[in-house]
């Protein structure tokens, strides 16, 4: 049996041998990577583990599978198109309140839901027409929408980085408001202004409007956008009456949602775009599943463990180093799953300051993973949104973004205290 | 155009193997997830005076996943009544196996003993993915080896599915995350007609008013890092007799603190216990190793003995609460909770006294083993 930090080497050269040797799909790859760590911790072929592994994140998948079809029901419905051409005919004299309106309006669906994805593919995707509209390069676009759904995410009321810290150390989900705002809006802000200054000038209405696509509201009226008020209706319905979802979920509400697309707008074949939406996100989908049979092994044998510990015996200044490297680099394998494998005890070792404004901070390092790659979901789907086909270029412009929202959570844990103060009893 | 068949029959082919391959793996390990819906038997001590089912009190629970097994035992002198539940988190072999020792064991020379061995009986047929927990734990005993499951935290999502995004308590309206649905103790004093974890926590909270519970135990565990460890949590009704059973506790040389029950934490048995029944509550929490999240190897020896050579580090660097050498935490599990139970209930309200004799020698001197009491 070999010490956690070779198996972990081991486990690391097999992944990177599976994709750069043999071109396999990086799920595939994870699980492979997985049998030779177990191998080389003396346990064999874990067959059980490996399945059980493997179904770790079954719900994002299938939130992100129905999201997605949802998305694309909208799109060939001409509801998408019709929403940002009325967005950009009003608000186009104010650029910059156009931009901060955006903002929220991305970051809406990732306050409510906690999901990230679920934000890039809803107003993200109705968001971008309008924003490359403005002559902001696609790239660019994609990481506005991709660092807005990261912020929606962490933003409250809802807040499942934060939650799932919370529940680590039974620490009741209430006064997280303020400090996940200040983690949150002000950054949004900034960082969406900053990336669309250097393009935003005065906005010619006429030449713009053809780019936006033919006018469907004028042919199909409010009817078109029926799906997103049904959408929008059932997850507020969970919300303020959560009895009614023990039958409702949100995958269900998604699929009743692409399923009304198809009979609202402009005619077009529901399973053929519903197999080129699922086509598109099954790569996520794949490294998803092995991911989970990835870390299940990494927790087997004993290498999460060592993760964790060493992360812990880092001397103070950097415990920092650390939390910023660590905690957005597991996040990029899973968001949550950083949230509850370091966020938790990463919390426990910030003993002394606030732990609800450390808990705000820590669900930001957490968020930040989804923006790493080689998975950086949030750029990888926003990639898909504003149709650009190397996300990477995406993540690219969301790294320094990345580093000042890292550098901004670490102010916030070490002004936990005085922030503290500001909590209303 | 041959190029073209030959790269579709090439696709076909990968996508015959794929799926050839999952069939394989699904039945393969199919097998081993069925096998964790098998209830373990139990023999119980001739004292028995009666089983019955959860849904006795919650009759939608019949049939379900989440009904459960009540051992009743009665003495032959007066006295009061006490419930031990265990396995409300089915990952906590602490009280699984506690309470599975005391049906076993149990004499009862005055008053009632009601044991749930499995509280969420649908939290013993999974475990939570990712964590690589063992299936199985197996004790050798006298009369050969016998094999008991290893659960999870929360309900079996195949039983309660899909969760909502966020968890409102009925009642308090406190917020959890979506998951936390499934978890038994957030889900009391439960809906007759909720949830399924609601459920089974309303049938508990109406079996302690039906009956007339005096005092009531329930079993826990958590991980080393956690602040609440080695501790009884007790509330204001159970104070007095909490507070005893630390200090009895402590003469011997075993090391619990005493914590008050949070009057706003919602959800959690010995709040809602005290807020809507007359029992007195008890919480007891020990560390496990196998549930923390800076332990090494995970496997059912880290479960049942509880060395681990992370947990040597964390405990060197500060990060834990507890003393943990090479031969694991300082304290007892399975020991403790049992013998808690024991002097908490009988000399403070002299009424209802429970004996257990040892059980399942092999079993008791491995967990001894790992767990010597704090000098
Ligand atoms: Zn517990």
């Amino acid at each position: 049996m070999l010490a956690p930090l070779w198996i972990l080497l081991i486990m690391l050269a097999v992944f990177v041998a599976c994709i750069v040797l043999l071109r396999m799909p990086n799920g595939l790859a994870l699980i492979l990577a997985g049998v030779a760590g177990s191998l080389a911790g003396g346990q064999g072929v874990p067959v059980h583990h490996l399945v059980e592994g493997a179904f770790a994140y079954i719900d994002p998948i299938m939130l992100i599978a129905s999201a997605m079809v949802f998305m694309a029901s909208l799109e060939d419905s001409g509801a998408l198109g019709s929403i940002s051409r009325s967005l950009m005919i009003g608000l186009h004299r104010q650029p910059v309140l156009l931009i901060m309106g955006m903002t929220i309006f991305i970051m809406f669906p990732g306050m409510i839901t906690g999901q990230s994805t679920a934000t890039v593919l809803t107003t993200g995707a109705i968001a971008a027409p309008v924003l490359i509209a403005l002559g902001i390069p696609r790239a660019k676009v994609g990481a506005m929408i991709a660092m807005s759904a990261v912020y929606g995410m962490i933003a409250p009321p809802i807040s499942l980085p934060t939650m799932i810290i919370g529940s680590g150390v039974d620490m009741p989900y209430t006064g997280f408001e303020l400090p996940l705002l200040i983690a949150t809006l002000p950054l949004a802000f900034g960082v969406n202004l900053a990336l669309a200054w250097p393009h935003l000038r005065r906005i010619d209405l006429q030449a713009v409007l053809p780019e936006l696509g033919e006018d469907h509201a004028a042919r199909y009226g409010f009817r078109l956008f029926l799906p997103l008020v049904l959408v929008a209706g059932l997850l507020a319905a969970i919300r303020l009456v959560p009895q009614v979802s023990v039958s409702i979920g949100v995958v269900l509400v998604f699929v009743i949602g692409a399923l009304a697309g198809a009979v609202t707008g402009r005619r077009f074949n529901l399973a053929s775009s519903a197999r080129r939406s699922l086509r598109q996100a099954l790569p996520v989908m794949g490294i998803l599943v092995g991911v989970g049979a990835f870390i299940q092994i990494l927790t087997l044998v004993g290498v999460r463990g060592m993760m964790v510990v060493d992360a812990l015996a880092l001397p103070s200044f950097w415990k920092f180093v650390g939390v910023s490297l660590l905690m957005p680099l597991f996040g990029a394998v899973s968001c949550f799953g950083s949230a509850s494998v370091l966020g938790v005890p990463f919390l426990l070792s910030f003993l002394g300051h606030n732990e609800i404004v450390v808990g705000a901070a820590l669900s930001m390092f957490a968020g930040l993973g989804d923006l790493v790659p080689p998975t950086a979901l949030a750029s990888f789907m926003a990639a898909q949104v504003v149709g650009e086909p190397r996300y990477l270029r995406v993540a690219k412009y969301t790294a320094l973004p990345g580093i000042i929202t890292a550098l901004w959570a670490i102010g916030m844990i070490l002004l936990a205290n005085p922030i503290a103060k500001l909590i209303p009893r | 155009m041959a190029r073209t068949s030959f790269h579709a029959s090439r696709q076909a082919l990968t996508a015959g193997a794929t799926l050839l391959v999952v069939a394989l793996v699904v039945t393969f390990s199919s097998r081993g997830f069925l096998q964790q819906h098998e209830v373990e038997v139990l023999h119980p001590s001739p004292a028995l005076t009666r089983v019955f089912k959860l849904s006795e009190i919650n009759p939608r629970l019949a049939g379900s996943p989440g009904d459960t097994d009540v051992y009743l035992y009665e003495g032959p002198g007066e006295g009061g009544t006490l419930l031990i539940i265990g396995g409300a988190h089915a990952s906590e072999i602490a009280g699984t196996m506690t309470v599975a020792l005391l049906v076993e064991t149990l004499k009862v020379d005055a008053g009632r003993v009601f044991l749930i061995p499995h509280a969420n009986a649908s939290a013993m047929t999974h475990d939570e993915p990712q964590e690589a927990h063992p299936r199985h734990l197996v004790f050798q005993t006298a009369g050969g080896p016998r094999k008991f499951r290893f659960g999870a935290r929360f309900t079996n999502p195949v039983h309660q599915w899909p969760d909502p995004i966020t968890y409102v308590q009925p009642g308090s309206g406190t917020m959890l995350a979506g998951a936390e649905t499934r978890n038994l103790n957030r889900a009391f004093p439960g809906v007759e007609d909720g949830y399924l974890t609601e459920r089974v926590a309303w049938a508990i909270t109406q079996l302690i008013i039906r009956e007339n519970i005096d005092l009531s135990f329930d079993i826990h565990e958590s991980s080393p890092e956690y602040p609440v460890i080695n501790a009884i949590v007790a509330s204001e009704t159970s104070q007095d007799v909490a507070s005893f059973a630390t200090i009895s506790l402590q003469s011997e040389g075993w090391e619990f603190a005493l914590e008050p029950s949070p009057p706003n934490f919602h959800g959690l048995s010995h709040r809602e216990w005290t807020d809507h029944t007359k029992t007195r509550p008890i919480l007891l929490e020990t560390a496990s190793p196998v549930m923390g999240r800076l332990r090494g190897r995970t496997d059912a020896d880290l479960a049942v003995i509880g060395k681990d050579v992370q947990y040597m580090k964390a405990a060197r660097i500060g990060a834990i609460n507890v003393p943990f050498d090479e031969n694991g935490i300082r304290s007892t599990r399975t020991g403790s909770p049992s013998s808690t139970a024991w002097r908490a209930t009988w000399p403070p309200s002299r009424r209802s006294s429970a004996r257990s004799t040892n059980w399942c020698p092999t079993a008791s001197s491995r967990w001894a083993a790992g767990r010597r009491p704090a000098s």
